[in-house]
C-alpha cells in the first residue's frame, strides 16, 4: 500500500475514535488528494476566528460551507455559498451563521476554497456490497444522475480500459467527449479519478472495510484536469 | 474451511453412498435415490440408513451413520429438517460429503436449524450440500438423482441453486444435445457454496464449459476474483434468479437469498466475460454452443451468413442477428459470382442473407445446397454460417429426399471445413407432432457431428451473440493481462 493511504489510515480512525460516522469534508478530500485526485486549495477556519484573516493565501472567489458533523446536506440548511469575493467573505459566514444558529444546529468552523474553475460536472461513487465487496460508479452530474439515472457500475477493482468503457457507457458522454462544438472535457482525468478510486490501488480496496461509502459529488472536469469540488465520506462501523 | 479441490472428485465419483430416510415400503425419494442408482449400474457400495428396517431395496440396512461399517464418500439425506442434524451424532468420520435433501430450514425462516445442521455436519467432519436440494448427477460416478437420464458423459458441469430447475437443465437439455459431466443441486448453500465447486470445475479438464443457476452465490468476491483469474479461458454461463424486487422475494422464500444490488451481475458480467442469459431456454442453448463450437481466439465473431428458405424468415432473421450485434454483410466478389454462376431461379437472393425458396432448393433433389454452401464459404471474412430450413414447407412440397439431402449438405460442409466458421443450423418446424419427430431425429444426427440445432433463428442470434460475447472477453483479457 502506498505510504499516503497508510496516513490516511490515521485520519479515518481517529475519526472513528472519536464516534464519527462520517469524515468531514476537508478530511475527506485529503484522502482523496493523498490519493493523486486533485481537490480546490482551501483552508478550515474555526468558528469565532475572522474568517478574511485566514484566507490570505487562497485566490477569490471562493466557495463557503459550514462545518459540522450535524449537517450531512449543507446546501439544505443554507450552509453553503458559492462564488464569494474576497471583500464580502465575511458577511456571507455572518449571514450562513445566523441563519443556522436560528435552525438550532451547531457550527464547528467554515472551510473556505477556491472556486474550482468551471466544466463537466461527474459524480464518481465508491459502495460496499455485502456479497461482493468493494464497488465502484460513475454517473454524469446533474440532471442526468437525478433524472435518468445515467450511471455505469463495476466490481473493484477495475482498469483503465474498465473505466474507460464505465464512461462509454453513459449515455451522456458525449458532453465529456465534445458535443454541439463545445471543446472536449479531459476525459483522461476522469480515467485517473475512477482508478484511483476503483483500482487495484485505489482508495476504495485501501480501506476495504474502513469506508462504507464514498461520494465525489461534483468531480468538474474542465480541459485540463478535473477537480473534486465536492466529497463525502461515510465509515463503516464496526473496526476491521 | 474450503476443501481442497481433488476433495470434491470424492463427492462426483463416490466409492461408496449411505442414502438415509428410505423405506422399507419403496415409496419416497431415498427409494427412488437407490433404484437410480441400481439402474445406472453404479459401481460402489450402497448403505441405506434405517433406524429398524434390516433390509431397503433389497440392500442390508444399517441403523445409524455411526453404525456405517466403512465411511462414505457421499450420505443423501432425505429426513425431515427438525431430524436431519441428530443423524450425525457419534458419526465423526464417518461422511465425507453430506447432502441433505428436506427443506425447512433458513428459507422457511429456521435459521436456528439450519446453523445447528451446519455445526453437526462440521462436528461429524462432513461437508454439507443443501439442505433444500435434491441431489446430484455425475455421469462418471454413475450417480444420478433422477431417471429418464442418460448417463452418456459430456463436458457440461451445472451447479444449481434450485433443484427443480436442475432436473430440467438435465432433462429438457439433453434432449437438446447437451452431454453433461455433472449437476449439482446446492439448495441453500449453507457450508458448500456454488464458488467452493466452481473452483473445482474451473481446474478439472473434463469440464469444458459451466453452467450456474444462481439465487445468492454468498461469497461473492471470491467468486469475482475466480473469474477474474479464469480470464474467460473456460466459459461460464450464468443464469441468475432474482433480478427484480419480485424474483428478489421469490427468491427469499425459495433458498432464502438476501436481496442483492442487480447492477452487480452485469458489471460481473463484463470484467470477467461471465455469460449472463435472462431464461432457461436461453441457458441451454448457451451451454450448447459452448460444447460444440470451438471459440474463436483472434477476436470475436461479427460477420454471419444467414442462408434458407423463407422471404419474410430471411428479414426476421436479419433484424435479429444485427440487433444481437452482428453483421450481415454482402458476400466478397469471389463468394458472389460463384454464387451467380449457380443461375439459380427467379425469386432467390444470393445478396446476403441468402434467400432460396423451395423451388430453388429442390434443385438436384437439393444438392444444390451443398454448391452454394461451398461458394458462401469462399468468403473469408464470415465468421458464422447460420442455414435455416422450414421442414414442413420442404416436406410438403418436395420430392422426399430433399430434406435429407439439404441437412447432408449442411453437416458435410461443417465436416469438411470444420474450422472455417461456425456453422448453426435452424430447423424450424410448425409443432405438429411427425415434424416433432423429424427434428428430433435430425438434432440428434446434427449434434453427434458437432452442429448445434435451433427452433429458431432468434435462438441461434442469442446463442451465437453469447459466443461472441466469450471470444470477446478471451482476446480482451489476453490483452489486459500484457
Amino acid at each position: 500500500m502506498r505510504q499516503a493511504a497508510t496516513d490516511a489510515r490515521g485520519l479515518i480512525a481517529a475519526a472513528r475514535d472519536a464516534g464519527r460516522a462520517a469524515l468531514s469534508e476537508a478530511g475527506a478530500k485529503a484522502i482523496l488528494a493523498s490519493f493523486d485526485i486533485k481537490v480546490p486549495r482551501g483552508i478550515t477556519v474555526p468558528r469565532g476566528r475572522k474568517p478574511s484573516t485566514c484566507v490570505g493565501a487562497l485566490a477569490a472567489p471562493f466557495a463557503i460551507k459550514v462545518v459540522s458533523q450535524a449537517i450531512l446536506h449543507k446546501s439544505d440548511v443554507g450552509g453553503v455559498r458559492i462564488g464569494v469575493a474576497a471583500n464580502d467573505v465575511d458577511t456571507a459566514v455572518a449571514d450562513m451563521e445566523a441563519g443556522i444558529a436560528a435552525k438550532g444546529l451547531p457550527i464547528e468552523g467554515w472551510l473556505v476554497e477556491e472556486m474550482a474553475p468551471k466544466g463537466v460536472e461527474v459524480v464518481i461513487g465508491g459502495t460496499v456490497d455485502d456479497r461482493f465487496g468493494p464497488c465502484v460508479r460513475v454517473g454524469l452530474g446533474g440532471v442526468f444522475i437525478e433524472l435518468i439515472a445515467d450511471v455505469a457500475f463495476r466490481l473493484c477493482p477495475i482498469t483503465r480500459r474498465d473505466a474507460a468503457e464505465m464512461l462509454d457507457e453513459l449515455r451522456g458522454v458525449k458532453l465529456l467527449r465534445g458535443w454541439r462544438g463545445t471543446q472536449p472535457a479531459d476525459v483522461k482525468a476522469v480515467i485517473d479519478a475512477l482508478v484511483n478510486v476503483g483500482g487495484m490501488d485505489g482508495l476504495m480496496l485501501a480501506f476495504s472495510g474502513m469506508i462504507r461509502e464514498l461520494d465525489i459529488n461534483p468531480l468538474i472536469v474542465g480541459k485540463a484536469g478535473a477537480v473534486a469540488a465536492d466529497a463525502r465520506i461515510i465509515l463503516e462501523r464496526s473496526a476491521p | 474451511m474450503n476443501a481442497p479441490v481433488d476433495e470434491f472428485a470424492r463427492l462426483l465419483r463416490p466409492r461408496s453412498i449411505a442414502v438415509v430416510g428410505a423405506s422399507s415400503s419403496g415409496a419416497g425419494l431415498a427409494n427412488s435415490f437407490i433404484r437410480n442408482l441400481q439402474s445406472a449400474n453404479y459401481a460402489g457400495q450402497i448403505y441405506p440408513v434405517h433406524p429398524n428396517a434390516a433390509q431397503i431395496e433389497g440392500l442390508a440396512a444399517y441403523k445409524s451413520l455411526a453404525d456405517l461399517p466403512k465411511p462414505v464418500d457421499y450420505a443423501y439425506i432425505a429426513v425431515s429438517a427438525e431430524r436431519s442434524p441428530a443423524l450425525f451424532e457419534a458419526a465423526t468420520g464417518k461422511v465425507r460429503f453430506a447432502q441433505v435433501i428436506s427443506s425447512g430450514f433458513a428459507e422457511t425462516g429456521e435459521a436456528a436449524l439450519e446453523a445447528r445442521l451446519v455445526a453437526a455436519c462440521r462436528a461429524a467432519g462432513a461437508r454439507l450440500l443443501g439442505p433444500n436440494c435434491l441431489g446430484i448427477f455425475s455421469a462418471a460416478g454413475r450417480v444420478s438423482f433422477i431417471d429418464r437420464v442418460a448417463m452418456e458423459p459430456g463436458g457440461v458441469a451445472v451447479l444449481s441453486q434450485s433443484g427443480g430447475l436442475g432436473v430440467d437443465i438435465l432433462r429438457r437439455g439433453q434432449v437438446r444435445g447437451l452431454r453433461y459431466n455433472c449437476l449439482v443441486t446446492l439448495g441453500n448453500s449453507a457450508d458448500l457454496t456454488p464458488v467452493d465447486l466452481v473452483q473445482h470445475l474451473l481446474a478439472d479438464d473434463e469440464v469444458k464449459v459451466i453452467g450456474l443457476y444462481l439465487e445468492d452465490i454468498r461469497d461473492g468476491r471470491r467468486f469475482f476474483e475466480l473469474l477474474r483469474r479464469n480470464a474467460a479461458c473456460k466459459p461460464v454461463v450464468i443464469l441468475k434468479g432474482g433480478r427484480t424486487v419480485a424474483g428478489q422475494r421469490a427468491s427469499a422464500s425459495h433458498t432464502g437469498a438476501l436481496a442483492q444490488d442487480d447492477r452487480i451481475w452485469t458489471a460481473l458480467a463484463k470484467q470477467t466475460g461471465a455469460v449472463l442469459v435472462d431464461t432457461l431456454d436461453a441457458f441451454l442453448d448457451a451451454l450448447l454452443v459452448f460444447q460444440l463450437l470451438t471459440p474463436r481466439r483472434g477476436g470475436s465473431t461479427r460477420k454471419v451468413a444467414l442462408f434458407g428458405n423463407g422471404g419474410g424468415t430471411s428479414v426476421l432473421a436479419s433484424d435479429a442477428f444485427s440487433r444481437a450485434g452482428f453483421d450481415i454483410p454482402t458476400l466478397n466478389d469471389r463468394a458472389l459470382s460463384g454464387l451467380r454462376a449457380l443461375n439459380l431461379p427467379p425469386g432467390s437472393s444470393i445478396e446476403n442473407p441468402i434467400d432460396t425458396p423451395a423451388p430453388t432448393l429442390n434443385q438436384e433433389k437439393g444438392a444444390i445446397a451443398a454448391r452454394i454452401l461451398e461458394c458462401i464459404y469462399d468468403d473469408g471474412s464470415i465468421g458464422a454460417m447460420v442455414m435455416h430450413i422450414n421442414m414442413p414447407v420442404m416436406l410438403s412440397f418436395s420430392d422426399e429426399a430433399v430434406l435429407p439431402n439439404l441437412i447432408k449438405a449442411a453437416l458435410d460442409i461443417q465436416v469438411k471445413y470444420p474450422d472455417r466458421m461456425h456453422f448453426l443450423l435452424v430447423l424450424r418446424s410448425d409443432g405438429e407432432l411427425d415434424i416433432e419427430a423429424e427434428r428430433a431425429r435430425y438434432r440428434n444426427l446434427a449434434t453427434g457431428l458437432g452442429v448445434p440445432v435451433f427452433g429458431e433463428l432468434i435462438e441461434a442470434a442469442r446463442a451465437l451473440s453469447c459466443l461472441a460475447w466469450h471470444e470477446n472477453a478471451l482476446a480482451r483479457l489476453r490483452d489486459d493481462s500484457h
